[in-house]
């Protein structure tokens, strides 16, 4: 990549432009899985931006001497190093919701975003750039999830952030607590997002 | 040749750094990571017990409280808890634990008994993988609470101490709301529970009685 574009450029890409979840649909496991109640939404976004960035800061710093044909694996294990960090943190820190959580949090070295990045970015492109591009992706993958998760929580049990913020009354969409609801609203949000952005790349373009 | 000799001593200093920082982090946490596991279960041993905690106590009064108020007995390959009224000698109640597979993986929980065996006085689990959101509700106050009061007797002909069913179609008061979404989880609890208060019901409280 010889013409490296600015710092914004790569991170506005993440985050709306090539959005993780949207446009390139990666990381839908824990997209789905994650998103029917808030709080367990954002500690997986706060463990995915900080394993996103540096693993992709990591493997940049390392891209001049990691041997071609063991990338992968020297891939796989720095994400799973920070994940594996991250997991302990939370069980000191935050017993309560490492609890809420359970398997999710060693899951997250499965999720397809932090390798892609590594793989079709951080290994060709300097530390900083990397970095950026981590967080712009990851940051993507979070408004993504925490969208879903404002949809999915109220409909579903009727609060937000455990807070009720619809009437006693109101019939709960039990879809909404499985996976069926999450497969409808981030296909609806796809849909969406497939109509408008053409669009604006159009305006830009002129 | 020189290439993956390189490549092997390459990934093996990686390794070993990668390996190292994990190792040292965990380290540093494990004592911390290690107490947070026992206060729990001293939390849920007491709220199965129903004997009052502060929200806000710290760890190190919980653990006081806890010794102060509690004995362990060791029966039938089980340790069981005897909570004690705060005068330290008349009995409040058995905290037994119960537990087995569930849709994931293992649920471990402890249920508090009457002096008499008649009743459950709370439930609470600790331990599971259920899906968050799903089965792992479970540890909700609403599911648990259901069992607070129910009354006990060993499993005959067949019939369960309780039943987990459809949200609002109860016929009897034995029968308890489960989890929509989490069919399996929820029937995983009904069998080891079931199981589990029978076994304390025919053998572990003779046992205790007879050691006390």
């Amino acid at each position: 990549m010889p013409n490296l574009p600015g710092k914004k450029d790569i991170f506005l890409m993440g985050l709306w432009k090539d959005n993780p979840v949207l446009r390139q649909i990666l990381g839908i496991c824990s997209t789905l899985a994650v998103t029917n109640l808030m709080v367990n939404t954002l500690v997986m976004n706060v463990g995915l931006i900080f394993t996103v960035c540096m693993s992709s800061l990591t493997v940049s710093l390392l891209r001049n001497y990691t041997p071609m044909r063991i990338r992968m694996m020297v891939q796989t294990l720095i994400i799973a190093s920070y994940v594996i960090i991250v997991d302990i943190l939370i069980k000191a820190y935050m017993p309560d919701i490492s609890e809420a959580l359970g398997p999710y949090v060693a899951l997250i070295i499965t999720n397809c975003i932090i390798m892609g990045r590594c793989e079709s970015f951080a290994r060709h492109n300097p530390p900083g750039a990397s970095l950026v591009d981590g967080l712009g992706m990851s940051l993507g993958y979070s408004l993504v999830l925490i969208t879903i998760a404002i949809i999915r929580e109220p409909l579903g049990f009727g609060t937000l952030l455990g807070l009720r913020i619809l009437p006693e009354g109101f019939v709960h969409w039990t879809i909404m607590i499985m996976a069926p609801g999450a497969f409808f609203t981030l296909g609806f949000l796809v849909w969406i997002f497939k109509y408008f952005q053409p669009r604006f790349e159009d305006k830009e373009k002129k | 040749m020189k290439k993956q000799a390189l490549s092997i001593v390459y990934m093996f200093l990686i390794t070993l750094f990668f390996a190292s920082l994990v190792s040292a982090v965990k380290f540093l946490n494990e004592a911390k990571i290690e107490a947070n596991q026992i206060v729990k279960l001293q939390r849920i041993i007491l709220k199965v017990l129903n004997i009052p905690v502060r929200e806000t106590i710290s760890n190190d009064d919980l653990t006081r409280l806890f010794t102060a108020q509690i004995k362990d007995i060791q029966t039938g390959g089980k340790i069981l808890y005897i909570g004690y009224e705060e005068d330290g000698r008349t009995i409040r109640g058995y905290a037994v634990p119960v537990g087995g597979p569930g849709f994931w993986g293992p649920i471990e929980g402890m249920v508090g008994v009457t002096p008499d065996a008649a009743k459950v006085i709370a439930l609470a689990f600790y331990k599971h993988n259920e899906t968050p959101g799903l089965g792992g509700r479970i540890t909700e106050d609403w599911f648990s609470d259901q069992f607070k009061g129910l009354p006990l007797y060993p499993i005959e002909g067949g019939q369960n101490i309780f039943y987990l069913t459809m949200e609002g179609t109860q016929k009897a008061a034995n029968e308890l709301d489960a989890i929509t979404g989490a069919t399996n989880t929820s029937s995983a609890v009904e069998v080891f529970l079931n199981q589990d208060l029978d076994y304390f019901l025919r053998e572990l409280w003779g046992s205790i009685k007879e050691k006390e």
